[in-house]
């Protein structure tokens, strides 16, 4: 159990994950209310990030559930595993045939096998995915739910009923109650709107693209070797493009791999050479790529057309000093 | 705490924002747990149970501070720290002026803070009641001192330090009293600011929940501004999930009805061939589309939302092909088919140039007919995307018809609100008949409802 909002920020940053107080508010909160935590924002800003980091700084393993469309409970939660099932029931055959040799009739040779159930619908056959993983398992985990706005709205029904027991029921085997309360972390790319109830469910925690300074700081952190001069002209330019209007802004894993990909090519500055080479490590479409260089190029024009010096009387152009009456 | 918790939560609703009965049980647990000492992490953790959608932000960082202002220092009197000399020089300064300084110099002097009715009877004064915005309280805050005197403040203030200094008050003294006097004028002001946002928040907490301003996505496409524009260019990708997930729910439900022994064998050979998995038949055949367009000026914004979704849903189509009339016919299917649509609307315009009374939808489909006709098979959807209006000329109906038993379907978007068709030269009544379906798309809910029902 955390002790206060500073404690987990600075539990966060011995896992070299630089939290914002907000965030740090979120997760001492959710830990306390015993609440899911929805965290949105656009792709690469340390959603993910976040969840190994508080993983490893509460002490507990980190089951992860990718989700895309079409992801149903059998790959989410459990499933039978037939394949096993079938060949046992093969291996066993013959002690199958010595178990029911001595019944008069069908009825009754069924009746014996289901006596023999339990054994073919064990924990024994059952294959648990993540979800079910979670709840079984003996030591406290967090739960990782990726990008859960790429499924579809009936997964979502039935994840919602899920976090809200911690308690599955196998037809076969029974009811499973969760030993340990998980913490479970959901993130969403925004790519559409998740159900209301989902989202009373849990507490909600927006991240956006890191301030300047945050920026600063992580580049620091994770790429030690680049120059500090270097670093804060990397991260100037990234912010710089991410008011441009691009299709894809650049997510701070690309700041990172950018600021690697200077170290590796031992550049001193970030010249025009170096930008038009690595360009593509931080914009990932074409027309990305163009509108950032012609807004670059445009800013190169402007700043060689330098403002008119009219006090000492020299400009050279073809405008006409305003006369000052 | 509570109570005010409770306030502001009724304060959101007003404003719009849903909480529900939970959330707010949620605040008030968080509260006892966070604390009320640091601001910043209350603010969190109140905008953490409490708003839950990135539209909401805006709101509640509005509402915030009305409802949870920390404390204003109080006004002290000036020259506390004098020596008693001191003091008696300024009392007798005092009494030499007392016709000429104003109330609210006296009042600074005295550190006499204002009283609550008598904040009550200048916010009458000032009639701040009208106003219901947070952005007008610093226009009126500044009314409210002017009624007070403040506009004299800084005048009376070097009179008195004048005085002062003849009657023989040290330098450093003055500067002292220069200085008090000042802070007591901003915390003057600050209580007036303070007081003036809590009397709104109660004012918006009393009110009714106000119905907002209608959503973008049900005005109509003429009314939008720039800004209003490039925000609805935004929604267009998150409508079309929402479109693509309808499809593919609509297809899910549809299915199921053949047994498919192909795939159920392929898929079962990992289980010696016993059918432990069902599989069956799924129809899946996607729409061909041609799009005809009417290029007229009041068509534009239409076209260039209809062009984004379409680009948006291109993979639940198989094949479209996009043609433009307005005097002539002309294919434009490689121009709409990118997905830059200013572009492509700006440069489709330069072949269209206008020229009054042109639209001429008979002649156009005579040309279609003649040139295009290859792009319309059994399986194609025409989609007419125009208002109708052909300038008295030939609707040349019997093409339509024509159309109507060569394509699967044909039907027709019009951005007109359905009682002005067949008003003057529209010819909408006169296609209406023939076509299967005529939808309204005067705004982007009807557009992405039609287009919804392209894929059923």
């Amino acid at each position: 159990m955390f002790k206060s909002t500073t404690d987990v920020i600075d539990c966060l940053s011995e896992q070299d994950y630089i939290a914002t107080k907000e965030i740090g508010t979120v997760l001492f909160l959710a830990e306390r209310l015993n609440k899911p935590v929805l965290a949105e924002g656009p792709a690469g800003v340390g959603k993910t990030e976040l969840a190994k980091a508080w993983s490893a700084a509460s002490g507990r393993e980190l089951i992860r559930l990718q989700c895309y469309e079409g992801l149903d409970e059998t790959k989410a939660l459990y499933e039978w595993e037939y394949a096993k099932q079938m060949l046992y029931t093969q291996l066993l055959r013959d002690k199958l045939q010595t178990l029911l040799s001595d019944s008069q009739s069908l009825a009754q040779a069924a009746d014996r096998l289901a006596a023999e159930e339990d054994v073919f619908f064990s924990q024994r056959f059952l294959l648990a995915r993540p979800l079910l993983k979670a709840i079984t398992s003996e030591k406290p985990v967090t739960l990782l739910i990726d990008e859960i706005d790429r499924t579809d709205a009936e997964f979502e029904a039935f994840l919602l009923e899920v976090l809200s027991d911690f308690q599955v029921s196998v037809p076969e085997i029974g009811t499973i109650k969760a030993k340990t309360q998980p913490l479970v972390l959901l993130t969403s790319n925004n790519t559409r709107e998740l159900s209301e109830a989902l989202k009373r469910r849990c507490v909600y925690l927006f991240i956006d693209y890191p301030t300047f300074e945050a920026e600063l700081k992580i580049v620091r952190l994770k790429v030690p070797n680049l120059a500090p001069e270097l670093a804060k002209q990397a991260v100037e330019l990234v912010q710089k493009l991410r008011r441009l209007d691009l299709k894809k802004n650049p997510s701070v894993s690309e700041t990172i791999d950018w600021a690697k990909a200077l170290v590796l090519l031992n550049a001193k500055t970030i010249d025009k050479e170096t930008l038009e080479n690595t360009l593509t490590i931080l914009l990932k479409h074409e027309a990305d790529v163009q509108r950032a260089r012609t807004s670059m190029q445009r800013e190169e024009q402007q700043q060689r057309r330098r403002p008119l010096d009219l006090d000492d009387g020299t400009f050279s152009g073809n405008i006409k000093p305003i006369k000052r009456i | 705490m509570e109570d005010r918790i409770v306030q502001f939560i009724a304060g959101l609703r007003a404003a719009g924002v849903r909480v529900s009965l939970a959330e707010s049980q949620d605040a008030a647990q968080a509260t006892l747990h966070i604390g009320i000492t640091d601001r910043a992490m209350f603010k969190s953790a109140l905008s953490a149970t409490l708003i839950k959608e990135k539209k909401d932000v805006p709101i509640f960082e509005k509402l915030f501070p009305l409802y949870f202002n920390m404390g204003v220092p109080p006004l002290i009197p000036v020259g506390g720290q004098f020596t008693p000399e001191q003091q008696a020089l300024l009392r007798a300064a005092m009494r030499a002026l007392i016709g000429e300084l104003s109330d609210l110099v006296q009042r600074l002097m005295a550190g006499k803070q204002l009283s609550r009715e008598e904040m009550e009877r200048l916010a009458k004064m000032i009639r701040s009641d009208r106003s219901n915005r947070p952005e007008d309280i610093p226009r009126l805050t500044r009314q409210m001192l002017q009624k007070m005197g403040m506009g004299d403040l800084m005048e009376q203030i070097e009179t008195l330090l004048q005085q002062l200094a003849e009657m023989g008050m040290t330098r450093e003294a003055l500067d002292q009293i220069r200085q008090e006097l000042e802070a007591n004028a901003q915390n003057l002001e600050r209580q007036v600011n303070q007081f003036l946002g809590q009397s709104l928040a109660d004012r918006l907490t009393e009110q009714p929940p106000q119905k907002g301003d209608p959503d973008l996505m049900d005005r109509h496409f003429g009314s939008l501004s720039e800004s209003e524009i490039k925000e609805l260019r935004h929604e267009v990708a998150r409508l079309a999930a929402r479109l693509r997930s309808r499809i593919a729910l609509r297809q899910k439900k549809g299915d199921g009805k053949f047994f498919d022994a192909k795939t159920t064998m392929r898929a079962n050979i990992r289980h010696g061939g016993v059918p432990f998995e069902m599989h069956w038949k799924k129809k899946r055949l996607k729409p061909k589309f041609a799009l005809i367009c009417d290029m007229s000026e009041s068509m534009r914004d239409v076209i260039e939302f209809m062009l984004r979704l379409m680009y948006e849903l291109h993979d639940q189509v198989s094949r479209a092909r996009s043609f433009g009339f307005y005097d002539h016919l002309e294919d434009v299917t490689d121009e709409f088919s990118s997905n830059r649509p200013d572009e492509a609307i700006a440069y489709v315009k330069r072949r269209f140039p206008y020229r009054p009374y042109g639209t001429d939808l008979g002649f156009c489909l005579a040309d279609f007919f003649h040139t295009y006709m290859d792009a319309i098979d059994h399986r194609t959807t025409v989609i007419f995307l125009g208002d109708g209006r052909n300038n008295y000329n030939d609707p040349r109906l019997d093409l339509v018809q024509d159309l109507t038993r060569r394509a699967r379907k044909v039907v027709w978007f019009n951005p007109e609100s359905n009682h002005e068709w067949g008003s003057g030269d529209s010819d909408m009544l006169k296609y209406q008949p023939l076509v299967s379906a005529v939808h309204q798309v005067s705004n982007l809910r009807q557009l992405a409802e039609a287009v919804d029902k392209l894929f059923s």
